[in-house]
């Protein structure tokens, strides 16, 4: 027998499963166990006779019998841990085995909905996606399962579909195409084309900060598929670097998963009320859970185009929540600061996209990707194309110096808007009182250095009644509680939209 | 939006007393995906065994008001498993007659399959009843655990894979892996005691 049976102690592996060792004395009986088998052997009795391990492996793994009602059970013990590498395709596949069919080809690990599976491409918060490969037309597709357990939630199951099927309408070289949307054995699917490249994400993880070409390159493309997918009233809601495909170089740029983060939204929120996935892409106004048009994805855009420029993304947090603070109320530091290779311009645009109020940012990805053409002809041209006059127009004009970082743009455009209506309808009766009640307005947004996340709407309004109280007479008080009662129904309207 | 409270949630409802809420959780957790995966072995669908699995429950749960507050402490549980395992029976019998019960699809389905001898479903509810224990065990007992540890059991107790090749992957010694996988298997044990 091994010399190692010298040191046996039996009472020491007792002592270890009842955790009365301590940290040195439990490493040195792991290095004994990495050498004596009859020790292994009694530590396995000890901790339970035989049966026990044989029940275990004959009840705990997954089988062709699990489903639906055993998914809490898969969720809870399949590892899901970032720092272990070891859900591998294969987990992955064991795990969707109750919605594979037997295949009859040796290569292939099953089939669904029809197609061939040939691997794992990847797994987000909302699914997994698979190679499958489709024998009729002998092609190779990339299958997006949603999750079995969003698939039974029945508003997300919904959301899957119809997002789904309004990213299928849009066709353009810079979004990806869908090939079809159905579901097999209750599980929800879009079929897209096999894309054999990588994701933005993957690209900026491997090589840092990318070249002032590329980022321009990419960006003019993916503001071109946005614009297309704006067209047809579709806004992504999700533009991140993981989100967007390279193929072949930066020549052709793939934006994917249109409008599918609400699916997750829906399921999430209802389980748990819990942000899934990282946020660090999201605008202020979703960040605030407000409503979203398509300006919000200008926003995420100046996020990628940050990420690219820098190598990491603006908005960094230890929480998603401090994430969403940062984002509503923080200006990121300039590109140039941490990657000088940039040029001031280019952090002008950012500056422009990121502008917390969607009013204050380009309007449209049309007029973002043909500025970023036109800039792109300036880089590679210097001295032919001058730099468009738009870029120097969304250069900040001057640095703000350090410490002053922190300016949170909080004003709410919609309630500017109905407030200067109301004013306007005012000033036909009342020309000078305008001055006097605008004007509180204006400076209690200029003055405020604090970054509160809300627009306070009540505060001004407190403001003006105060200056309407040193004497502007009655007229101005009824005018005064209409707006009031305006801003009171517009709060309402917009807890309405969160909710 | 939430939607409706799910049927669990509302039979939890209605069981009423907390502690037997809190068994009636703890026995769906269990019960539920073994009557699922019975209707699944017998050639059940998906929203068909859901199907299956949601109507045991709710038999059972019509027949908590029956329960005796004056019955002993803890067996509760223990007259819930009977009236399960009734009502899986009932439920595997009458498909196999069939004919004019609700004619749902479930019933129509179970109509194709060769006729069973209600005892002899006995063993493989048994069977099944002792898997949900042991899964729901892992469930609970999961959270104590780094996920390392985790996958030192997982890997080579429950999926096979030699110890060796266990250690390779998560880049640990195999003394390590034994301990770990041991820690796991004490804590299992107890465990299902307390839910047996």
């Amino acid at each position: 027998m091994s010399p190692a049976n010298a040191q046996c102690d039996r009472s020491l592996v007792q002592r270890y499963l009842d955790r009365q060792l301590s940290p040195d004395a439990e490493a040195a009986l792991e290095s004994h166990l990495d050498r004596c088998d009859s020790c292994r052997r009694v530590l396995d009795d000890s901790a339970a006779e035989g049966s026990w391990w044989n029940e275990a492996s004959q009840f705990l793994p997954v089988d062709e019998w699990d489903g639906t009602a055993s998914q809490t059970y898969i969720e809870a013990v399949s590892s899901c841990g970032e720092n272990v590498p070891v859900q591998d395709g294969a987990s992955i596949v064991r795990r969707l085995s109750p919605w594979l069919d037997a295949t009859d080809d040796p290569r292939m690990l099953g089939r669904f909905g029809g197609y061939e599976i040939a691997g794992v491409i990847g797994e987000g918060g909302m699914g997994v996606v698979l190679k499958g490969h489709e024998p009729a037309l002998n092609r190779y597709v990339a299958i997006k399962l949603l999750a079995p357990h969003l698939a039974g939630n029945g508003a997300a199951r919904q959301r899957f579909s119809r997002e789904a099927q309004a990213a299928a309408a849009v066709l353009h070289e810079n979004v990806i195409a869908i090939h079809r949307v159905d579901q097999s054995q209750g599980l929800p699917y879009l079929v897209m084309p096999f894309i054999g490249g990588e994701s933005l994400q993957k690209r900026i993880d491997q090589e840092g900060p990318l070249p002032l070409t590329a980022i321009l390159r990419i960006a003019r493309q993916i503001a071109a598929g946005l614009a297309a997918a704006h067209a047809q009233g579709l806004v992504h809601r999700d533009v991140k670097p993981a989100n967007i495909l390279l193929e072949r170089g930066v020549d052709r740029v793939t934006l994917t998963d249109f409008g599918l983060a609400r699916t997750v939204d829906d399921a999430t929120l209802t389980r748990s009320g819990v942000i899934a996935g990282t946020p660090q892409y999201m605008s202020p106004e979703q960040a605030r859970g407000d409503a979203v048009d398509g300006r919000s994805d200008l926003f995420s855009l100046g996020s990628v185009m940050y990420a690219m420029g820098t190598g990491r993304a603006p908005f960094r947090a230890e929480t998603p929540f401090g994430i969403l603070r940062r984002i509503t109320d923080d200006e990121p530091r300039p590109i140039r600061e941490i990657n000088p290779d940039v040029p001031d311009w280019l952090d002008g645009i950012v500056h422009r996209l990121h502008a917390k109020a969607p009013a204050n940012r380009f309007q449209t990805p049309d007029e973002v990707a043909t500025l970023l053409e036109q800039c792109l002809a300036h880089v590679q041209q210097p001295t032919i194309v001058p730099l468009p006059p738009a870029a120097k127009f969304a250069a900040p004009l001057a640095v703000p110096p350090a410490g002053s970082r922190r300016r949170a743009d909080t004003s709410n455009t919609r309630l500017q808007k109905i407030r200067s209506a109301w004013l306007a309808v005012a000033a036909v009766t009342i020309v000078t009182a305008i001055s006097v009640m605008n004007w509180p307005n204006q400076s209690a947004r200029n003055s405020e250095t604090s970054p509160a996340a809300h627009p306070t709407a009540t505060t001004a309004t407190e403001n003006s009644a105060e200056v309407w109280n040193d004497g502007v007479g009655g007229k101005m008080r009824e005018i005064g509680s209409a707006l009031q009662r305006i801003d009171e129904d517009l709060n309402s309207d917009l807890l309405q939209e969160i909710e | 939006m939430p939607e409706l409270p799910d049927t669990r949630e509302s039979l939890l409802l209605k069981v009423g007393e907390p502690a037997n809420a809190e068994a009636w959780q703890e026995f769906t957790a269990i019960y539920r995906p073994a009557v699922y995966r019975l209707a699944r072995k017998r050639g059940l669908q998906d929203a068909d065994a859901e199907d299956l699995a949601q109507r045991v429950l709710i038999v059972v749960s019509q027949k908590i008001s029956e329960w005796r507050l004056t019955s002993p402490q803890g067996a509760f549980r223990g007259w819930l498993i009977a009236i399960a395992r009734n009502a899986i029976i009932n439920a595997l019998t009458r498909g196999t007659r069939g004919a004019g019960i609700g004619g749902s699809s479930i019933l129509a389905r179970l109509e194709g399959q060769p006729d069973r001898d209600a005892e002899n479903d006995g063993p493989e509810i048994d069977e099944e009843f002792r898997r949900g224990i042991f899964r729901q065990a892992a469930e609970q007992i999961r959270p104590e655990f780094q996920e390392a540890t985790w996958l030192a059991f997982w890997l080579t107790a429950v999926e096979g894979l030699a110890v060796d090749e266990t250690a390779r992957r998560l880049a640990k010694n195999e003394g390590s892996i034994y301990a770990s996988r041991s820690r796991i298997m004490r804590r299992l044990k107890e465990k299902i005691l307390e839910l047996s």
